[in-house]
């Protein structure tokens, strides 16, 4: 069965949402997530802190493909230890997990430098004030740690919409699972133009993203 | 005013009473732990142990709860060497965020007081500027109208002249001199010699993490019986001399 060009990009069409809402949902829980992890990091507190290191860097030095399985396979066999036995993990559910916690270690590593890149003297200016510490965060070193972090979280996200053109392996059927499936059918007869469009996409959503960053880095920066 | 430190690793038994209104200026070598004291005044660097009275203050630094650190901070105000403005807020912005952050101020009310503070120490002009478009002079200035803008009980000046150029320090110097002369009781750390010792009610001169001499300043720069703050001015004007000449 020959489909029209016309009729393959709705197809396309059709299942990019999945993609979008698995990497806005895996960003969200990320960006959560190194929050947690960059504060964790920098209290210094003691064990706590260094699991948490060990958490990003583990985070970081494992593919994302393999994160991807382990969290596919993984996660329902944690979830039958701690007696969940009818909880059904989708692949869904999996990817935006997995995708969601490597992202996290990597801005985690963006957050962190960002936040001692702010001078000792701002934070003794603002004590001597007489600043409690959360009013001292969000009023003095927050704005000053977000545009040093938004060029290197924009790299995350980019990253982040990249390794999304995995979650096929697990049988998420998204637009590269849309296009395995395509390319198998036409006996791999229109390979090429396929993964051209497929590249046309991931890059419409990354230029989407570095716009956004580029947009809010204009809106915050001060110098 | 009254503190006292009892052991700490650059201050060693710190004894030393102020009264109110009074202009006290610590003087001696580099590294004897004058900023030291003065931080740990505050609570910016935290003494072993060791008591403070400030007003109706009275604490105790070994078992200093966090709300008493806050209320200790919330009476004193600092100056410091690297002027410590913030980075990201416009120069009526530094002046105006401890009074709505701190004081709970009105934005309107906090603008008001920060314009007068700013009027006094000449900046008018720069209000809506941003720290890294000023010079070392007038980030200074900034920084003590903020700090007064605070109304606090105490002010601490660190070095408040030493990062600056030469041709600077004139117009720090005089608006120091000017919150002095308004009744505000004033800590100063300082190199300028002359200015200290015309300005203040009265000179400690400190080495090696102790109080070798307190004074008038006509007793600590001319009358001093005390070997080693001879010794120090001397060395002091001395220098200065040599500088001239070059």
């Amino acid at each position: 069965m020959e489909m029209s060009t016309l009729e393959l990009l709705l197809e396309f069409l059709k299942v990019l949402p999945i993609n979008i809402i698995i990497i806005i949902l895996s960003a969200a829980l990320g960006l959560l997530f190194a929050i947690l992890l960059t504060f964790l990091r920098i209290k210094k507190i003691p064990v706590i802190s260094q699991m948490a290191d060990l958490y990003v860097s583990f985070a970081r030095s494992v593919p994302g493909l393999i994160l991807l399985f382990i969290a596919y396979f993984g996660i329902p066999k944690i979830l039958s230890l701690m007696g969940f036995n009818s909880v059904d993990v989708s692949p869904m559910h999996a990817a935006i997990i997995s995708m969601g916690f490597y992202h996290s270690g990597y801005i985690s590593e963006v957050f962190r430098p960002a936040y001692l890149s702010v001078d000792k003297s701002q934070h003794e200016a603002a004590d001597s004030l007489g600043y409690t510490p959360t009013k001292k965060f969000f009023r003095i070193i927050l704005p000053q740690v977000i545009p040093v972090a938004l060029p290197g979280y924009g790299n995350g996200l980019v990253y982040l919409i990249h390794d999304t053109s995995l979650i096929f392996a697990i049988g998420v059927i998204d637009i590269m699972g849309v296009a395995e499936l395509f390319i198998s059918r036409s006996y791999g007869t229109n390979q090429v133009f396929i993964y051209f469009v497929i590249a046309l996409m991931f890059s419409a959503m990354c230029f989407t993203a570095d716009f956004l960053i580029k947009k809010l880095e204009k809106k915050t920066s001060f110098r | 005013m009254h503190i006292s430190f009892d052991k700490n690793e650059v201050l060693k038994g710190i004894d030393l009473s102020v009264k109110k209104g009074e202009v006290v200026s610590f003087i001696g070598p580099s590294g004897t732990g004058k900023t030291t004291l003065l931080k740990c005044i505050n609570y910016l660097q935290k003494p072993n142990e060791g008591e403070i009275q400030l007003g109706d203050l009275n604490l105790d630094y070994k078992n200093i709860k966090k709300q008493d650190i806050l209320r200790l901070r919330r009476k004193t105000a600092m100056v410091f060497q690297m002027f410590n403005i913030f980075k990201h807020k416009t120069v009526i912005q530094n002046v105006m965020d401890a009074q709505i952050a701190v004081q709970k101020k009105s934005k309107d009310e906090a603008y008001e007081n920060s314009y007068r503070q700013l009027e006094k120490v000449g900046l008018i002009d720069k209000i809506d500027e941003y720290p890294s478009s000023l010079s070392g002079g007038q980030l200074q200035r900034v920084g003590i109208a903020r700090g007064l803008a605070l109304e606090p009980e105490l002010i601490l000046f660190d070095e408040p002249t030493s990062a600056l150029d030469p041709e600077l320090v004139e117009e720090v110097l005089r608006v120091i001199e000017e919150v002095a002369k308004s009744g505000m009781t004033t800590l100063l750390v300082t190199h300028e010699m002359d200015f200290a010792r015309s300005i203040s009610d009265k000179v400690v001169f400190m080495e090696n993490g102790h109080i070798v001499e307190v004074g008038s300043p006509e007793q600590i720069f001319v009358g001093s019986e005390n070997v080693r703050t001879r010794q120090f001015l001397k060395k002091f004007y001395s220098n200065q001399e040599l500088q001239k000449m070059h």
